[in-house]
């Protein structure tokens, strides 16, 4: 997978490897000052300035993996800044390349409405304390002269939420930071990362606790067309986990419960909103917060496998894994009863894996927990196919207009047309992801890449229906909204 | 008021999780569902003080047998006085 941290990862995962080892073995108190020597020994930097540099961004990453904020600026948000990779990206947005002609037409300085272009001695000058960055200069260039120079970091982020403070360091903006993580993987310094609660489960593992796994329904085909749930069920229970369950058995039964709501505000000519995106439901909170009355009430997929597990065994301790950043996020929100314990990544669960010699291996897969429908909620259009079909079983009207936000941009969007009444739609599904949860920003293959894997795991399922499926399961057990 | 509890695995294995439900409990059965804002937290390393809990800033020791003492004092207290 190409992506702008590509050789991060490498480096990000031996550091996610090596307190997981530790860990395991008890040892990490005594150990965690040894693993900069290890990933970063000198006496030459490889990557940074110096090996002191690189050894405390060392640090700051171990403090992250441990659910730690990198410095000792203690803060909520999942998604922290690593002050000390940061490289403070130049700032000044349009810049005037050497492609620049210093012609006659002076398209650009004749197009800025901010008089901010000067004509220099050998090109064309833009003043940062005049220039708004509204681009009209580097439109106009018949050279494309005019390179338009954003922090990676800023140009993701979906709601605006990062700064930077006097020196160039990015900062979150936490009030708006929506927890989607996309900004982790754009930073090519690898700058930006996420808490973990890695720690937290391989001790409570160690402590003998009873821990259930629950798979994300993306990760089918995010690890080659051999390795199934039975794959991982089996090599999780090697590492202590008690068993593992398919999320995608929760997308039928979020599917059943958000089918029977939209019918409902269908009819009271009600337009509603999907609740099953954690990023989608924080971007509702934080910066649409009218609108959370049209939120539907339903639980997220993983809610209602750990609300169906604690049902069975109060006792048991529910651990999310997916390619979602934001589900962390979801596990704090404590006014929701009964949701999962903690939310990992794939990175996380690979690094836990790896430092037990624990390889994921091909398996024939021999239970089937989630229908066809639950499977796909992980794909953009999942879960609006998934509320159909059951309004179809149902012998409900399923002639209703759902607007699939396929990314946060268009979640933005649809949220701001609902807030004016000009959403020409009745529902939305809201992703966060472009393309969906296989879009998350911890996937382990892109979309593409994972495409045939996914298709071909998901088309050895049986043809069973969403409700057909969930007679299997006792559903009067708990409940399927938020209070 | 944001009351935040410590999710991390010592204060797990100290009763987090039952602290929890009983604040849950407490939180709708007194009808502060909107004035209430129940967080989890990431390990501060203060274990040995476990389990613990954070009431806008403040930090206090619970345990599961205190909960509802914690809560009448801390929580509804600060509520009555209008802090």
């Amino acid at each position: 997978m190409v992506t702008n941290d590509a050789t991060l990862l490498r480096i990000k995962h031996d550091i996610l490897y090596e307190v997981a080892k530790l860990a395991w073995n008890g040892q990490l108190e005594d150990g965690r000052d040894d693993i900069p020597y290890v990933i970063s020994p000198g006496p030459q930097a490889k990557y940074r300035c110096c090996v002191y540099k690189e050894r405390e961004i060392v640090r700051q990453r171990i403090r992250l993996a441990e659910g730690k904020c990198p410095t000792d600026r203690n803060t909520n948000n999942v998604v922290q800044v690593i002050n000390a990779a940061c490289e403070e990206c130049p700032i000044a947005s349009y810049t005037v390349t050497d492609n620049c002609r210093k012609c006659m037409g002076k398209a650009c300085q004749n197009s800025c409405p901010f008089g901010a272009i000067t004509i220099g001695n050998t090109k064309a000058h833009i003043d940062p304390d005049k220039c708004r960055e509204c681009g009209k200069c580097a439109q106009a260039c018949p050279y494309n002269a005019i390179a338009h120079l954003e922090r990676p970091c800023k140009k993701v982020c979906p709601v605006d939420a990062i700064t930077y403070d006097e020196y160039g360091i990015c900062v979150i903006d936490e009030k708006k930071c929506i927890q989607c993580g996309a900004c982790i993987h754009s930073c090519p310094f690898g700058a930006i990362g996420s808490k973990t609660f890695m720690v937290d489960v391989i001790r409570l593992i160690n402590a003998g606790k009873k821990v259930v796994a629950m798979m994300a329904p993306a990760t089918e085909g995010q690890f080659g067309p051999d390795i199934t749930f039975s794959s991982w069920r089996t090599a999780l229970k090697k590492i202590g986990f008690a068993d593992m369950i398919e999320v995608g058995l929760g997308g039928d039964m979020t599917a059943a419960a958000e089918a029977e709501e939209w019918a409902e505000a269908y009819k009271q000519g009600k337009k509603m909103t999907t609740s099953c995106c954690p990023a989608f439901v924080n971007m509702i909170k934080q910066h649409f917060p009218e609108l959370l009355d049209n939120m539907s009430t339903t639980v997220s997929p993983m809610c209602a496998v750990s609300r169906m597990l604690k049902a069975k065994d109060p006792g048991v301790i529910t651990v999310f894994i997916g390619p979602c950043i934001a589900k962390k996020s979801e596990t704090l929100d404590l006014n929701i009863q009964g949701n999962a314990d903690y939310a990992m990544t794939y990175g996380e669960i690979r690094a836990m894996l790896r430092a037990k010699d624990v390889i994921l291996e091909p398996e024939e897969n021999d239970t089937q927990e989630a229908s066809v429908f639950g499977k796909r909620f992980g794909n953009g259009g999942g879960v609006t196919a998934a509320v159909l079909q059951c309004l179809k079983e149902t012998g409900e009207n399923d002639d209703i207009k759902v607007a699939r936000c396929n990314g946060a941009a268009e979640c933005k969007k649809a949220l701001m047309l609902l807030k004016v009444g000009r959403l020409p739609e009745d529902f939305i599904e809201g992703m966060a992801c472009v393309g969906g949860c296989v879009g998350g920003p911890s996937k382990h293959k892109t979309e593409m890449e994972a495409k045939k894997s996914r298709d071909k795991l998901i088309a050895e399922a049986d043809a069973r229906e969403v409700h057909e499926n969930l007679k299997n399961y006792d559903m009067a057990s708990f409940s399927m909204h938020r209070h | 008021m944001r009351v935040s509890i410590c999710i991390g695995s010592a204060c797990h294995l100290k009763g987090s999780r039952e602290v929890i439900q009983k604040l849950q409990k407490l939180v709708t059965e007194n009808g502060l569902d909107g004035e209430v804002d129940l967080n989890g937290d990431f390990c501060s390393g203060n274990c040995r003080k476990g389990v613990c809990v954070t009431v806008d800033g403040t930090l206090y020791s619970v345990k599961p047998e205190t909960t509802e003492d914690f809560f009448k004092r801390e929580i509804l207290g600060r509520l009555n006085a209008g802090i």
